[in-house]
Formats: C-alpha cells, structure tokens, sequence
C-alpha cells in the first residue's frame, strides 16, 4: 500500500466518521415534533430539557402549576416535563442515537507497535490497521441505523403521548374522586341525623330496638361507604403523583374542584378511520418498519402488494405528510399490485420474508386503529349520554322525588327518615352524576390517543350501573 | 263558615210547566250540575205538596210530568268534583256531580227515571230500600242486562213507601261506589202521616269515602278500609255546608252510608231520636234519645231533634280518623323525642325543614306548610278562636234565635253570650310535678317473671 493511497483511504473514512455525529438535544426537539397534539388536548406541552438551565426554568413552572389548583392541563404539562420514567424513555433514546453514531462511526485504526531484539538484530515493526469491513458496510449500516433510530423515535413519542393520556385519566379520576367522597359526606350527615333521632326516638319509647337498629344499619353502611370512597379519592391522588412525578412537599398540591363541564356537541365519526390510519404514530412506526424493509431489498413498490391497509398508501405519503390528507389520496390504487417474489436464493427468501412479516404488521396495526377507533368514538358517544342523561334527568328528578319526599313531610305523610332516605338517594344521584361526567372525559382521552396517538391498550370503558338506592324503611 | 259559596249553585235546567206531546215523547233534556254548594231546596212546581229537603253540597233533580208520570233522566258520567276548593278529584256520578241529584217524590207517585250510561263501561241504578216490582231492581245479571255504554234504559215504578232511601250503581258496584256513584231518594208521606213529622228543617246526605293517593286526582278503588279522604256528599271539612237553624224549630237530618265502615255521628249541644230508617218510620214506643248514632255500610239514619240550643255546634262522625284529612298512616310517632341539636343538621340536607310532632300533631294545623298538589291536607280549618284541626266528616250545625224561618244563609260565627265561655284560670299557678319514670322502655312486663333463674346470669 503506497502512503497516498493510504492516506486517501483514511481520508475518506475520516469523512464520514466526521458526517455521523449524537443529536445535540438527544432526538428530543424530533420527539416534540411527532408529539405536537397528541397529548391530551395540551397544546405545546414541553418536553424535558438536556441542559441544566432550562430544567431549572422548568422546576419554576412546576412549582408555579402545583400552587393553584391543579388542572388536568397543568398535570399533563408537569407529568410530561417531571416524569422521571419519561425522562429514562428519553434518555434511552438519547443512547440509542449515541449507539447509532458508534455504530457507524469507524473504529479507530489500530497502530502496532514492535520491538524484537535478539543478540544479532534488533527490529521495530510498525502497522497501522483498520477493519475494512467495516467501512465497506459503512453506508448501508448509516442508513439502516437511521431508519432504526427513527422507528425508536416513533415509540418515544407514542410514550409521550400514553404518558399524556394516563397523566390526564389520573387527572381525572382523582379529582371525581373527590368529588364523590364530599358527597359521601353529605350522605353520612343524612344517615347520622336518621341514627340519632332513632336513638331518641327508641329512648323515649316511640321506637322498638329494631326499628332503631335499621337506621343504625343504614348509618353503618354509610360510613362504610364512604371509608372506600375516601380511600378511592386518595388512591387515585396518588396514581396521579407517580404520574407527575411528584413526591413529599410538592405532593401537597389542591386539586382542582370540578371535572370540565360536558361539551355541547360531540365529536363527529365522520372520517375518524381515515384520520386514525393517518396520523396515528403506531401506524406510521409499522409503515416505516415495511418502508425500510422494502427499500432494504429495493421493493419500492411494497406497499402496494403486502402494505394495503385500506387506505391510499404510498411511500411518499409518510415522508410527505405535512402535504396533507390529499397527496395521501393520490390514486395509484388503479395500479395492480406485481407479482414480484423472485424464488431464487436463501437471502431472497429472508428479505422476502421479512418484507412479508412487515407488511403484515402494518395491517394488523391497521386493522387494529380502525377497531379500536371505532370502538373509542362509540364509547365516547354512548359516555357521553349517559353522562348528560344523569345530569339533565337523573339528577333533577331525584331532586323532585326529594322535594316531593318533603312536601309529604310536611303534611305527615312521610317520616323524617324517608325525607333522609330520599336526600341520601338525591346525593347518590350526584353522585353518580360526577361519575358519568369523568366516564365521559375518560372516554373522550381514549379517543383522542386512539384518533392520533397510538392504542389506548385496553380501552377504559365505562363503569357498570350506579350503586343500588337505600330506600326508607316502614312502607 | 263557607258563607260566600252557600246556595250559589243551580240547576242549569229546571221542570218545565207545559211541554208539547211530540216532546214528550223524546226522553227528558238531564239537568246538569256543575256547582259543588249547596242548592236552595226545590219546591215542587207540579205533582203533589211536600216540604222538600235541602241536600247538603247537593242538589235535587228536576221532573217533567207525563201523563201524570214523573220522569227523571240520570247520566251516569265521569266528573271532576270539587271535594274542598283546590282538591278537586277525578269521580264518576250523575248529571255532573258526585253524588247525584236527590230523587224527590211523593208516596204514590209513578216514577219513570231514564238512566243514560256515558261511563267507560257498563251500569245500573239500583234502587236501594224500594219497594218495587223484581226486574226494577237494577242488579246488572240478576235482574236486568247490564247497560252498556251509550244506552239509555228505563225504570219506572211506584213509590209505594214514604222514607229516606238511595240509588247507586250494581254493576261493577265495588269500582263504581268507590269512584263516587251514589245519590239520594225521598218519598215523602202523602198528607200527614202519624209517625212522620213535620219538620221545618230537612237536611240530607250521603256518607262516603275515598282513597286519593297526595299529589293525584283519581280514587284507588282497590282500597277496602284505609282511606284517606272521609265524605259527606263527596266533600270534607272545611267545606261541607253547615246546618243551620232557627231556635226551636224542629229538625231532621238524613244520613246514608256507602262507605265500607261504620260511622258513629254524633251531635253536640242536643239530643236526637232516631225517626226512621230505610226501612221506614220508627214507631214512638220504639225511639230513644241518644246523642250518637251509629250508621252502618248500606244503612239510612233519619234523626230529629229541636233545635232549642242556641250556637255553633259541632256535627261529626265520632272515629276521630274519619274527621282528618290525607294522612300517613306509616308515619311514626315523634311524640316526646327531643329534636335539639337536630334541626340545623336536617336543615343542612333538607333546607325546607320544620319539626314537626315532637309536641303532637296540632303544629300541623297551624303552620299550613306547603303539601304536594292537590292534596287535602290532614287537618285544617279556622274558627273564631284559632284551627278547628279537622279535615273530613265533620260541619257545624248553628242555631240562632234570630235566624229567618226558610232561611238557609249562614249567619258567620255565634257570638257567646257573656261569661258563657271557658276562660283561663287567673289565679296560682297548679303545682303538678312529672312523676319521675320507673320503668324502661322496650323492656316487656313479663319477661322478668316468664325467665327461668338459671338460663340467663343477667338482668334487664
Ligand atoms: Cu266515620
């Protein structure tokens, strides 16, 4: 090998070692970019920061968001910036870039150094080695490590986006809890007021030890009652700790008093399918998955045979999105899908194959937005009548029941305890009320992962019915 | 009391004097009703002379005569009855009204009464206390075919017996007795009899009772004796007529009963006799002086007295449960249960909330506490000297010297003579101490005794 040549050599190689360098921020500005309104219905939701100074900034908003009542907005915005999980998944991803830069950076030359001597001669060997291999596969291995690296960037924002989701279902399901225990309360005073005037009722005779022990009994249950809800309310609060990662003092926080009143109109079905196969991360990771297969193995046209999920679908659409739902249209279905499987030769049959399994999971993750969407705007829907039927009729007829329960009171018609009775079932009717009302907002964060984000896993579903009424005793 | 609605109701058609052949012919125009007072009496315009009664928020049906006939025309129909003004309750009766105009004639009449069915379903008019030929009856399968609705039939009998009697349905008798179908029926004596007097007051109505659930408006015609709203004609205290009186003048009062209980009417300030029943007149050897008496289910009480106290004198049924409005029969008694401390805490849940019967249940009566729609309260009432606490079978009967003889106006509030009335004790103060209690409560007499010593270490 002549010095110029071997210079050339490691000239170029130095080149493109030079080329592959760590993203500054750890991916995390390509993270935010996937994530902009897939968390929770929180617009610009910052991501956690590299540098130590804008983590301080952060600590600050933090703290200012924990010393109000907390809304499912705040939340959402600490969980995301605080969660130290997310901060592990980011910074995993931040490895993984570091990893992809090792990867197809070139391993230094190794430089030998010898020196033998024996009586007659003394010899200094000097070589200077590197893998050859190794810059061979140079620029196949940069761009499978890229595809890779951006498939793994896909999954972090699927995170970010669950992460977003769970901290707002947290959100939610604390501050209906306690809403629900304050009711408990209510509940509790009525069957104590009914316990004790059974007490002196019994006392001075009017009542049998029976009829006292019912109310007894009904004081008992209330209690019991409310001690779950109690601790449903504080189980919660601290399910949505964890998720803002908060701890100790800043765990002191005031929750916000009421969940978001119910939206007027409901989201429409129209086009949610096609919405969920477009902007859904998990989709877009499965077709990037197929894309690198099939650009591996110089199948450009891949998709058209294995990747038909339904929707107009061509390799552009995915490097292109920002163009818009109308590009994706682009009408190439008239195309027949080529019989392309070339049967020759073991490595063939593998990229076949892979292409294949690829393909396959981009159906499957398609045909499993379109369920799932489907699945997530009926429960939304149906969350939603059922939470306007309890507010708008449940409710005020148990308040009618309850006023007419008084107005029986009034002309003797009806005991104290059955005017208590119909108050404890009012209160339940609230009660069931804040329930329907958080059902409905857990159904409605469903739907929003389910439409853009990713697979809200199992869906949350609704409650089964509201708890069984008391009902007043002596009739 | 009532004194602005008393006699301001009449009949919208009244006998007519001479009517064409060709009109006879036709059945009878019904005289309807659509007031719940009390109307003045009718005095015959034709047929034979009789001192006509006055039924008490009644009225009396009008004739025609026919060929010296007396033909009446009932349409038995679903009404709205006034019970006590704002309780108005969804009845069937007769010719708009429940009950339905009383039926007066003279003995020896020939009575043709068409009956029109405008009801739902099938009917009939039994003659209740008649002496008359089997098919005139008016038992629906026994003696006639029932009349369906929208079909007229007609009865036609002599009034053979003078006496106090009544009509009511006896067809699907239970519903529609219970919904309020009844009426009264005369026969006056023709010329003097010896065993029916002259009287210069005749009063006359029906007992009968309804169970209205508070807050509706139709009967529940299942209920076999817990009702919750005690009749005279078809209304309740307040609003019952009173029945008034000049002093010494001789009185009779007629009662009936087709409630599914007995009612023992009592009369203060008098003694009465009981003169006759639907039987007939009560022989004098067999009257007796009472001041109460009992009229059992499907029996007619016809009692006399002189008015010679003069007042306001209470006339009512003596089960207190019948002089009482809609009550709540489960409702515990709250009588001597401290509520201290336990207002503020129900009125924190239930913010329109009093106490009530700690004391007893005459708060009830005065604090006139909003009730649920259409819903007669349990008692109720005022008089000069604060709430009367009733609400059912119960009215007045007021005796005034200076009251016009034939005059049915009611003359407001008796005004006692001087030092006739009870008055507060002025001087100390009696000295009655609670005896301290002995025994405890929920503790059975017998259980010390009826315990074997072994079987149990411990005492009550
Ligand atoms: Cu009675």
């Amino acid at each position: 090998m002549t010095g110029a040549r071997c210079f050339s050599v490691l000239a170029a190689a130095a080149l493109l070692a030079g080329c592959a360098s760590v993203s500054p921020d750890g991916l995390r500005s390509d993270v935010a970019a996937l994530t902009a309104g897939r968390t929770a219905g929180v617009p610009q939701a910052a991501l956690p920061a590299t540098d130590p100074a804008a983590r301080a900034q952060a600590q600050q908003s933090i703290n200012g968001w924990l010393a109000q009542p907390l809304t499912q907005d705040a939340a959402v915005r600490i969980a995301l910036l605080n969660n130290p999980g997310l901060q592990a998944r980011l910074a995993a991803l931040g490895v993984a870039d570091a990893e992809r830069v090792q990867a197809i950076t070139l391993p230094n030359p190794h430089l030998t150094l010898g020196r033998f001597t024996t009586s007659q001669e003394r010899e200094i060997e000097r070589t200077l080695a590197f893998g050859l291999m190794d810059l061979i596969t140079l620029p196949w291995r940069t761009q499978h490590e890229t595809e890779r690296l951006q498939i793994a960037t896909l999954q972090a924002a699927q995170d970010v986006a669950q992460l977003a989701a769970d901290t707002r279902r947290a959100w939610l399901r604390a501050v209906a809890a306690e809403q629900v225990a304050a009711t408990h309360d209510r509940m509790v005073e009525a069957a104590e007021v009914g316990a004790e005037l059974a007490r002196r009722m019994a006392q001075v005779g009017n009542w049998s030890r029976l009829q006292q022990a019912r109310e007894q009994a009904v004081l008992h249950e209330a209690n019991s009652q409310r001690a779950r809800a109690r601790l449903a309310a504080a189980t919660a609060r601290e399910d949505l700790n964890w998720r803002l990662g908060v701890w100790g003092a800043q765990a002191q926080y005031q929750l916000a008093a009421q969940l978001p009143p119910l939206p007027a109109t409901a989201l429409p079905a129209d086009g949610i399918e096609a919405t969920a196969l477009r902007e859904r991360l998990d989709v877009q990771a499965a077709r990037r998955q197929l894309d690198t297969q099939a650009v591996r193995q110089g199948w450009s046209r891949a998709g058209a045979v294995f990747g038909d999920i339904g929707l107009a679908y061509s390799r552009n659409t995915t490097t292109e999105r920002d163009t818009g739902s109308s590009d994706v249209k682009r009408g190439w279905e008239i195309e027949l899908p080529l019989p392309l499987f070339d049967r020759g030769g073991a490595a063939r049959t593998r990229a076949q194959a892979q292409v294949e399994q690829s393909a396959a999971q981009l159906q499957d993750t398609a045909v499993r937005a379109r369920s799932e969407i489907r699945a997530a705007w009926l429960t939304y829907r149906t969350a939603l009548d059922l939470a306007r039927q309890q507010q708008a009729e449940v409710v005020p007829l148990r308040q009618l029941i309850s006023d007419e329960t008084t107005l029986r009171y009034n002309g003797m018609l009806a005991s104290v305890w059955d005017m208590l009775a119909e108050a404890r079932n009012s209160t339940q009717a609230v009660a069931n009320a804040i329930e329907a009302q958080r059902d409905f907002w857990l159904a409605e964060t469903d739907l929003q992962l389910t439409l853009t984000g990713t697979s809200p896993g199992a869906l949350q579903g609704l409650t089964s019915g509201a708890a069984a009424s008391s009902t007043p005793q002596g009739h | 009391m009532n004194r602005r609605n008393f006699f301001s109701g009449a009949a919208t058609a009244v006998a007519a004097a001479s009517v064409s052949r060709v009109a006879l012919a036709a059945l009878p125009e019904p005289a309807m009703q659509s007031s719940a007072d009390t109307a003045p009496p009718l005095h015959p315009p034709t047929g034979r002379p009789y001192n006509p009664v006055v039924t008490l928020n009644g009225w009396t049906a009008p004739w025609r005569m026919n060929a010296g006939v007396k033909e009446f025309h009932l349409v038995a129909e679903p009404v709205v009855r006034e019970v006590a003004p704002g309780f108005m309750v969804n009845m069937w009766g007769y010719n708009g009204q429940s009950p339905g105009p009383t039926i007066e004639v003279v003995e020896g009449d020939r009575v043709r009464i068409f009956v029109t069915n405008r009801l739902p379903e099938h009917t009939t008019i039994h003659w209740h206390g008649q002496r008359l030929p089997n098919g005139m009856d008016g038992v629906g399968g026994l003696t006639q075919p029932a009349i369906q609705p929208g079909k007229t039939f007609v009865y036609e009998f002599v009034a053979r017996r003078p006496g106090t009697f009544m009509y009511h349905p006896h067809a699907d008798e239970m519903v529609q007795m219970a919904m309020g179908m009844m009426g009264l029926w005369i026969t006056h004596p023709k010329g003097s009899h010896p065993q029916i007097a002259k009287v210069q007051r005749d009063y006359a109505f029906l007992l009968n009772a309804f169970d209205v659930e508070p807050g509706s408006m139709t009967p529940k015609v299942n209920t076999m004796l817990d009702h919750n709203i005690w009749c005279w004609n078809s209304r309740v205290f307040p609003s019952i007529s009173p029945l008034v009186a000049r002093q010494g003048e001789r009185v009779r009062i007629r009662v009936g009963n087709l409630t599914m209980t007995n009612h023992p009417i009592h009369m203060h300030g008098h003694e009465f006799e009981v003169t006759g029943t639907d039987g007939g007149p009560v022989p004098h050897s067999a009257r007796w002086p009472e001041v109460t008496t009992d009229i059992a289910v499907g029996q007619m009480r016809q009692v006399e007295f002189i008015a010679d106290e003069p007042g306001d004198w209470a006339l009512h049924c003596h089960k207190s449960h019948h002089t009482m409005g809609a009550m709540g029969h489960s409702v515990p008694s709250m009588i001597g249960v401290d509520h201290r401390g336990l207002v503020g805490k129900i009125q924190k849940i239930v913010p329109d909330y009093m106490v009530m019967g700690e004391r007893g249940m005459a708060d009830m009566g005065a604090m006139e506490m909003p009730l649920p729609d259409n819903t007669f309260p349990m008692m109720t009432g005022t008089g000069p000297f604060g709430p009367l606490e009733m609400g059912g079978m119960f009215t007045t009967l007021k005796v005034r010297a200076d009251q016009p003889a034939g005059s049915y106006i009611d003359p407001g509030a008796f005004k006692q003579p001087t030092g006739t009335q009870a008055f507060e004790w002025q001087g100390a103060p009696a000295s009655t101490p609670r005896p301290a209690r002995t025994d405890i409560p929920g503790t059975a007499p017998a259980a010390a005794s009826a315990r074997k010593p072994a079987a149990s270490g411990h005492q009550h």
